[in-house]
């Protein structure tokens, strides 16, 4: 800016030098005139004087010699500066014009520039718009297009899918309708089937009945013992026939077997059951039980507990024994069969138990040779009866049975089998049930009242009533036809049925009330029984060998016949030889050695 | 053993070769004939046979075979079986009427005849 200007700064030695020397050298000549003129005596003060005044003038001429530099330095160098500051200003100026037109410029440039862009944009936008307007068109309509080709498919799709539902529909309805009938031909086809088997089994458990009443009345008449051991194996023989048709009859669901008129006591339920197997020789009672099981319930008892039996015996080895136990519980009397044979395993277990509950009461289960257990279960659930199995302690199979206390009746310790002494205690016993007639529920336990009546009332007949017939009215007419009077006001009553008591029962009172009118004179009937018992008696004493030939004269008779031999028949015993009234009435003399049929053994299924 | 009102049924469930175990002879020494008297040793027991326990108690007095035998209702050799076992345990003793009370086959033969002529 200000350059620097040596003149100007330091203008002293040199600037100065001449002002000072034009000043000294006047001065000093004008002080050495002054001298040399004045006198002598002031000359010195004046020389001092004046040289010092000289001296001072020389330096106010230095100093405003100096004064006078400085200020034209200065005042070049503010020329100077000012000179610089104009150029700068220029400068400046020049500058900001330059700046203004750039910035003019580019705002131009900028102005166009925008808008270009925005033209551009503008255009781009528009375009974009544009497509993407025909885009949507497109997709529209491609989207129409497909929904209409998906909609008729769908349609087509939904009428084949119906016209072939339809189809289906109708084949399963022909089928159905097929099946259906079918279904009720075999229905009825197995119901015909059913009803055809039971009818046959019923008719094959009356001949069986039938066969075993003549088969014990022919053993009651052959004294033969080669004779009798055959009818006894024919005996079992038929009796284990007739326990297959209880069983084919119990799976067709016919009733089973005959029904007996009174109480059974739990020996001859266990022996009635033990006749039927084949292995019942192998079978040991042990029971002490005095109960009886009432009579329409006896038969099913005996059958079912013969299955069991059947089954111990046949499992396990052929010379063990079977061991069967009767125990009275409160809930009844339970019957455990135990064998030594082999142990049921688990699934075994499961099955058995599985049938002997009754649960499926189809015959899908049977096969035919193992029908035993099914048998079982049916008549487990008809009679409420419990059936489970377990291992044995002999090392089988042990089946505990419960017979339900419903369908057992109390009866006297010692169950003597109905013998004619039961006669004269028969009258007694019949008109306490006669006249209070009892429901057959109530003699349930032992020691009931209707149980113990007969049994004070029977005390005059001590001998071997079995109070248990008092319980249920006597088993047979045979014992009531010669009742005395106390029977008669029964007879005269209508008959009246009982539960548990069948047609059977109707007509045995029935018998009773047409056998009363000869009550009155029994003496032809002794008078038969004594003729019977006397030609046996001479048969046997004799020895004669009958028509048939028994022809063993030397076993049979004991030449020691007593004469008193027909004395029993003081006591009415009726034995299987008291022949029909009508029949015998005629010939009382000897009618036994020359007619040995004493009924009519034609109609045993009747 | 049918009763008269029902042709061709028998009225107990027990067949005749239960009650013997399946045995139709009483054994070829059998002392047992119609007549022989027996006599009960002792008294019934429980869990005994019921056919048993009735024999011992008709055979508290001396009873003949026939008439156990018809008591019982059962045919005169299966009697002879029951018998046979219950002398075999020595529940029972048999004896024989004695010789002289038995009459002559004669005199027998003649009643009979006499009988016949009725």
């Amino acid at each position: 800016m200000t350059s620097p200007t040596p003149s100007g700064e330091r203008p002293s030695l040199r600037g100065l030098l001449p002002a000072l020397v034009l000043t000294a050298v006047p001065a000093a000549l004008a002080v050495a005139c002054a001298v040399v003129v004045a006198p002598d005596s002031v000359r010195v003060p004046l020389a001092l004087g004046g040289s010092a005044a000289g001296l001072l003038l020389c330096a106010a001429v230095a100093v405003a010699v100096h004064g006078v530099l400085s200020a034209r330095a200065v005042r070049h160098r503010l020329e100077s500066v000012t000179q610089d500051l104009s150029r700068a200003l220029q400068e400046r100026a020049r500058f900001a014009e330059e700046t203004r037109q750039e910035r003019i410029r580019l705002t131009g440039e900028l102005d166009r520039e925008r808008t270009r862009l925005t033209a551009e944009l503008d255009h781009e936008r528009t375009r974009l718009a544009e497509s993407l307007a025909a885009e949507r068109a497109r997709l529209t309509e491609e989207h129409a297009a497909e929904s209409a080709r998906l909609a008729d498919e769908h349609a087509a799709e939904s009428a084949r899918l119906a016209e072939g539902h339809a189809a289906e529909r109708a084949r399963l309805t022909e089928e159905n309708a097929r099946l259906a009938a079918r279904l009720r031909e075999a229905e009825s086809l197995r119901s015909a089937a059913v009803s055809a088997t039971a009818n046959a089994a019923g008719r094959m458990q009356a001949l069986a009945t039938g066969m075993l009443a003549d088969l014990r009345a022919m053993e009651e008449r052959h004294s033969d013992e080669d004779v009798l051991a055959d009818l006894l194996h024919l005996d079992h023989r038929t009796a284990q026939a007739g326990r297959l048709a209880d069983s084919v009859a119990v799976l067709t669901g016919a009733r089973s077997g005959r029904r007996w008129a009174r109480p059974i006591g739990m020996e001859s339920i266990l022996r009635g059951a033990m006749g039927r197997i084949n292995g019942y020789q192998r079978v040991r009672v042990h029971s002490t039980s005095g109960a009886a099981v009432a009579g329409h319930a006896a038969e099913a008892v005996m059958h079912a507990l013969a299955e069991l039996l059947d089954n111990a015996a046949n499992f396990s080895p052929p010379t063990a024994e079977v061991h069967v136990y009767v125990e009275e519980v409160p809930a009844g009397a339970i019957v455990s069969v135990e064998d030594s044979g082999l142990v049921m395993g688990e699934a075994q277990l499961r099955r058995a138990e599985r049938a002997v509950s009754g649960e499926g009461t189809g015959f899908g289960g049977l096969t035919g040779t193992r029908l035993g257990l099914a048998v079982v279960g049916r008549l487990a659930r008809r009679y409420g009866l419990k059936v489970s199995f377990r291992p044995s302690a002999r090392g089988g199979t042990g089946v505990l049975m419960l017979v339900p206390q419903d369908i057992l009746v109390a009866r006297d310790g010692s169950a003597a089998p109905a013998g004619p002494a039961a006669v004269q205690a028969a009258p007694a016993a019949r008109a306490l049930p006669s006249a209070a007639s009892p429901a057959p529920e109530l003699p349930r336990r032992r020691g009931a009242s209707p149980a113990a009546a007969p049994e004070q009332a029977a005390g005059t007949a001590r001998a071997a009533a079995p109070a248990g017939t008092g319980a249920d009215p006597g088993p047979e007419p045979t014992h009531e036809s010669p009742a005395p009077s106390p029977a008669s006001p029964d007879a005269d009553a209508l008959p009246r049925r009982r539960r548990g008591r069948t047609l059977a029962e109707a007509e045995r009172a029935r018998s009773a009330n047409r056998s009363a009118p000869q009550r009155p004179a029994p003496t032809p009937e002794e008078t038969r029984t004594r003729a019977a018992r006397f030609g046996s008696f001479r048969q046997a004493v004799r020895g004669t060998p009958e028509p048939s030939g028994t022809a063993r004269g030397t076993a049979g008779p004991a030449p020691g016949g007593d004469v008193s031999g027909p004395g029993p028949a003081s006591g009415p015993a009726p034995d299987g030889h008291a022949p029909d009234s009508g029949a015998a009435g005629t010939a009382p003399t000897a009618p036994a050695p020359s007619h040995p049929h004493p009924h009519p053994e034609g109609d045993p299924t009747s | 053993m049918s009763g008269p009102g029902r042709p061709g049924r028998d009225d107990s469930p027990d067949r005749l070769y239960t009650l013997t175990g399946g045995r139709s002879r009483s054994g070829e020494n059998s002392p047992f004939d119609l007549v022989t008297l027996v006599v009960a040793e002792c008294d019934p027991a429980p869990g005994m046979q019921s056919e048993h326990a009735a024999i011992l108690r008709m055979t508290e007095r001396p009873t003949a075979v026939v008439e156990i035998a018809a008591e019982l209702r059962l045919p005169v050799s299966i009697t002879k079986i029951l018998l046979t076992d219950l002398l075999d345990a020595g529940r029972v003793s048999a004896r024989h009427p004695r010789r002289e009370a038995v009459p002559d086959l004669d005199i027998l033969e003649q009643v009979l005849v006499g009988l016949r002529n009725l």
